[in-house]
């Protein structure tokens, strides 16, 4: 008899809110996390003793509204605080100020060029409808278009269908988005360069692409997605940091009765006559479950736990294919006092929002270029909050913690290693800074730099990908994690996958975890029949 | 009917022979003062003569070689072996031949797992090809709309993709968005190998092998030749023997060619067109007008705005078609001899020679180009095509054909007419490195720029496929979402250029699949009327 119905392997917010629904829904759960604390990525550490880091991810942008919904994460204790706005600041001493109030940055845009705050309403309007279209897709899983699979074939059909039912002009720019590169779509729609450029930066987080890549206009979407549920801004910190959020969800995992058991390392997964059947930890002791669920990457969860001999050959073929290619990195700091900016100075409500070093659209490719040829980037992309001005409580009183995330940063550098590159890079990212905001030498009390080296050891995030593989056109929707197996099943039987490895991909979104939990729930269902009452759980 | 075509490139001449053929009395109206567009065979120095543009073709599709019988009419088509020669900056040389077997023989000298995985890419290559060859035939259907025929076209394109099995399904699926520097990674590990295949991703191309989207440019040029160093097909007497062949084909079906007609305007009148206007200041009237034209030039260039939608307009300019590509011809005192052919040379670059030795290489060259400035080392696709017909030049004499990228239409800070030298030294010195001495060879030299293939041989932003071949701008997107099949929203009015579906280059893919939707269209208009 197994000791569990499911094994949840990794306690990121993946893997904890898959837990959660299956507990809700009568599963006897046991989630296991390699880590002192939970949280995976979205994990808040004291590094600098008074001073919480939001040590990876940063501020919350998709998480899914139903998710905070039907696990009820508010009464857990999650608070989202809304970062309005984006400031970007210029080497000529301009800069470009968007905030959430539309007349306020239609002002701010004329100011650089008329014709684009026009336009800037018109974008506005035609993303929400492109937002729209897609939101529905989050919450699927995806079909294989491969098969004969009525089902499969009737998802098909239903996104050919929602497709015509776009208008043409609708249908132009969806097809735009999943397409083109970010900078030839905002081309389309604005002139001014700074706008673009700082723009275009949010179709490149975490993929080795440049703003002119094709495949990065699609993200300039995820912008226009929270705002139209009404529930929260697009862009939010969570009180107390981001592993606030984690927490809630672990604190709705334990009252549905979830088992977490933190510093628990799985070394392999338990394979059975091509079935999993529990899993071994690193200290030999082992745990059996009627099914596992992997919230690891496919190289760690294929490779590593079960091994390749249990494989199909294709399947680890594409397994070893599959692309993480880590591209950024991070820098934490604890500050004396904020930084000045010299092209719009004191402590203004502009430090408030999120601060992108994105000058130009040269600047952002020629930051990708030097990551090509293996070095991180001389003048990098920088976005950053200072989390301490809209929630106090993580830094103490008259100081500031400032989030930096970095791109580009490559796993894989021509010489040296990140070890040795560590240093040189925090002194990248504070030199870059000081040449907008010369103060910021003075006022460091701690620096904490995270490289793509770090984020493979100690997060587990393999070649320091942040949404654990590429999100290309190639690892999207159903081929991801690899062409036919992206319906959170994998060739072995009972394992599932339900990380950001799969659909819909990375950020802290929690849709992988859902749609993974759903998709247990019916193949169970249909496997034991109803052994238990299940609890709804849409 | 008596439609008007214009412009007597390829495409637009295949048109006019299918039109002609379906009963039609096209008359062809062609700026220039020969036929050809840019595949034209000219002077390039006294004795000398060469293929001024496009020095090899797609191919050109069999169905259009049969029907216009082109050899009976006399042109012999070369495909030389070995097909491509690909140099390393080491002073090597990588022989792709016609025979798999033997290129896997020839990869082996550089890596023997490259060597066992050739074969096998070859086949996937060859597989896909011929799944998409059907598509590139084929009308793209409406999205809107789809009639029962397109309907079932698209059930039997279903059943085909099905019918490739799971792997090579979910390969299309996922080559097609690939950069083609990690397709060919995914492959091989030799630098020259993957450079070679992957040039074939970016020719003609504002991409870099790093460019997303690039697989697909490799899986569309392999539905027309699927041997991963691509096609190097050329003719005796050059591409005009072919292009001069493919005009004489229209006449005698009926069309009538006039070269030195400039189109000006083409008129239009409640939606409908009327005619054109000549520079000349004639006018011809017709209900039918073909463009052969790029989608620029025929919507922004040779029609009044008043005539069509500011919608239209907008998605018209935001139609990318900014070239990269620049072409050197060289007449040279004797044949060069490059590094890593020793002897019996001749015979080996009878075919293209490819420089751009790694990834990097081509990736770099590709960089320069992002901030508005030329590749000072170039990727070069490079042919003699004195060698497959030494009449093209005085006796020993050799005539060398150069493509050169990257070569930015939008120079930053400078013009083209004062880079234009600056950019011949460049492929020189390139050049040099492989074949050091060439340039004491050079006898006279025709630098085209970007600028002058617009000016000269009118292709907007001198992008030699008539726009980009990225995912946005192909199938039902080529030129436009929702105007993919041939027709415009000015009733009467047609395009048949690169700017169309396919928009595969030199395979007439574009021209044929025009008329047969232009005769549909045609034969609906005269039974209503």
């Amino acid at each position: 008899m197994a000791n569990y119905d499911v094994i949840v392997i990794g306690g990121g917010h993946n893997g904890l809110v898959h837990a959660a629904y299956l507990a809700r829904a009568g599963r006897k759960v046991l989630v296991l996390e390699r880590r002192h604390v939970l949280g995976g990525a979205a994990v808040t550490e004291e590094i600098h003793p008074g001073f919480k880091y939001s040590v990876c991810s940063y501020v919350v942008s998709l998480l899914r509204p139903e998710i905070i919904r039907e696990l009820d994460l508010p009464r857990h204790g999650l608070e989202i605080l809304p970062l309005d706005g984006t400031f970007t600041p210029m080497p000529d001493g301009n800069y470009l100020w968007r905030v959430n109030d539309h007349a306020k940055t239609r002002r701010e845009i004329a100011r650089h060029s008329k014709v684009d705050a026009e336009a800037y309403e018109e974008y506005g309007k035609a993303m929400v409808e492109m937002g729209r279209f897609v939101k529905p897709i989050l919450n699927m899983t995806p079909p294989d278009p491969t098969s004969l699979d009525p089902r499969g074939l009737m998802d098909l059909l239903f996104l050919g269908r929602r497709f015509q039912s776009l208008s043409g002009e609708d249908k132009y720019n969806q097809v735009q988005l999943m397409t083109m590169s970010a900078v030839d779509f905002l081309d389309q729609w604005f002139e001014t360069d700074v706008l673009k450029a700082t723009m275009s930066a949010s179709g490149i987080i975490g993929t080795f692409l440049g703003v002119r890549s094709p495949g990065t206009a699609y993200v300039l979407l995820h912008h226009y997605m929270g705002e139209i549920d009404g529930a929260f801004r697009s862009w939010g910190l969570s009180r107390g940091g981001t592993g606030a959020i984690s927490e809630a969800i672990a604190g709705a995992a334990r009252e549905a009765g979830v088992e977490i058991r933190t510093q628990t390392a799985v070394s392999k997964i338990l394979v059975k006559d091509g079935a999993a059947a529990g899993v071994v930890l690193e200290n030999g002791d082992y745990f059996t479950a009627d099914v596992v669920s992997s919230s690891v990457d496919p190289r760690r969860t294929f490779i590593q736990m079960v091994g390749a001999e249990h494989l199909p050959d294709d399947f680890a073929g594409d397994v070893r294919r599959y692309k993480f290619r880590g591209s950024s990195g991070k820098v934490n700091m604890a500050l004396d006092a904020l930084p000045d900016f010299t092209c719009l100075r004191g402590p203004g409500t502009h430090l408030r929002g999120a601060i992108s070093i994105s000058p130009s659209i040269d600047y952002m490719e020629r930051a990708y270029d030097d990551a090509k040829y293996g070095r991180f980037s001389r003048h990098p992309y920088i976005d950053i909050v200072i989390p301490s001005l809209t929630d106090p409580s993580v830094a103490p009183p008259g100081k500031h913690v400032m989030s930096c995330f970095i791109q580009y940063a490559p796993y894989h550098l021509k010489d040296g290693t990140w070890d040795e590159q560590r240093e040189a890079f925090g002194d990248t990212v504070v030199n870059t800074l000081s040449e907008y905001a010369p103060n910021l030498r003075n006022i460091i009390l701690h620096r904490q730099v995270v490289t793509p080296l770090d984020l493979e050891r100690e997060w587990g995030l393999t070649e320091g990908n942040i949404f654990q593989g590429e999100l290309t056109l190639e690892q999207l929707f159903f081929l991801r994690p690899a062409p036919g197996w992206s319906q959170y099943k994998t060739p072995i039987r009972n394992l599932y996958m339900c990380g950001s490895a799969t659909h819909p991909g990375g950020g802290i979104m929690g849709a992988p975890g859902r749609n993974a939990a759903l998709r247990v729930l019916k193949e169970s269902r249909t496997r034991t029949g109803d052994r238990r009452l299940l609890s709804p759980v849409s | 009917m008596q439609p008007i075509i214009i412009g007597a490139g390829h495409n637009a001449l295949i048109a006019a022979f299918y039109l002609a053929k379906a009963g039609h009395t096209p008359i062809v109206l062609e700026r220039q003062g020969t036929v050809g567009g840019a595949a034209i065979t000219e002077a390039l120095a006294p004795g000398y003569r060469g293929p001024t543009l496009a020095h090899a073709f797609g191919p050109l599709a069999a169905a259009v070689l049969r029907d216009m019988q082109l050899e009976r009419r006399g042109v012999t088509f070369v495909q030389p072996d070995p097909r491509l020669v690909a140099l390393t900056l080491d002073g090597r040389a990588l022989i792709f031949r016609r025979d798999d077997g033997k290129t896997a023989e020839a990869i082996r000298a550089f890596s023997a797992a490259d060597a066992a995985k050739y074969s096998e890419f070859c086949a996937v290559l060859r597989t896909l090809g011929a799944f998409l060859a059907n598509l590139v035939e084929m009308t793209p259907p409406s999205i809107d709309r789809p009639s029962t025929g397109e309907m079932w076209e698209l059930l039997k394109t279903g059943r085909r993709f099905r019918s490739l099995g799971k792997r090579n399904a979910y390969r299309l699926l996922r080559w097609g968005p690939m950069a083609v520097a990690d397709l060919v990674g995914e492959w091989f590990e030799t630098d020259v190998l993957q450079a070679a295949i992957a040039a074939r991703g970016i020719f003609g191309t504002t991409m870099g092998p790093w460019s997303a989207g690039t697989g697909t440019v490799l899986l569309l040029n392999a539905t027309a030749d699927p041997s991963p160093g691509g096609s190097s097909v050329t003719a005796a007497g050059g591409p005009g023997a072919v292009t001069r062949a493919l005009a004489d084909a229209a006449r005698e079906a009926g069309a009538e060619i006039r070269t030195g007609a400039d189109v000006a305007r083409i008129l239009v009148r409640d939606g409908a067109v009327t005619g054109v206007a000549l520079a000349d200041g004639s006018e011809l009237a017709a209900r039918a007008v073909v463009s052969g034209a790029d989608p620029k030039r025929t919507f922004l260039k040779l029609m009044d705005p008043v005539d069509l939608e500011p919608g239209f307009i907008a998605r018209i300019r935001n139609y990318r078609s900014s070239g990269t590509a620049a072409k050197v011809n060289l007449a040279l005192g004797a044949l060069p001899s490059f590094r890593g052919l020793d002897g019996g040379a001749a015979a080996q670059i009878r075919g293209r020679i490819h420089i751009g030795p790694g990834i990097d290489y081509l990736e770099r060259a590709f960089d320069a180009s992002k901030y508005g400035g030329m590749s000072t080392s170039p990727y070069l696709d490079v042919t003699i095509p004195t060698l497959a017909d030494p009449s093209l030049a005085p006796s020993g004499r050799h005539v060398m054909s150069v493509y050169m990228q990257y070569a930015p239409y939008a120079l930053r800070g400078k013009t083209w007419d004062a880079e234009r030298d600056a950019l011949g030294d460049i492929v020189l010195r390139t050049l040099e490195e492989y074949a050091p001495g060439i340039t004491t060879l050079v006898e006279h030299r025709q630098v085209i720029t970007p600028l002058d293939l617009e000016r000269t041989y009118g292709l907007t932003g001198g992008h030699i496929l008539h726009g980009e071949p990225a995912l946005d701008q192909l199938f039902t997107m080529r030129p436009t979402l929702g105007w993919a099949q041939y027709r415009t929203p000015i009733d009467g009015l047609y395009l048949c250029g690169s700017g169309t579906h396919p928009g595969t280059g030199l395979t007439g893919m574009s021209g044929r699949n025009a008329a047969r939707e232009i005769t549909r269209s045609l034969k609906k208009k005269r039974s209503s009327a």
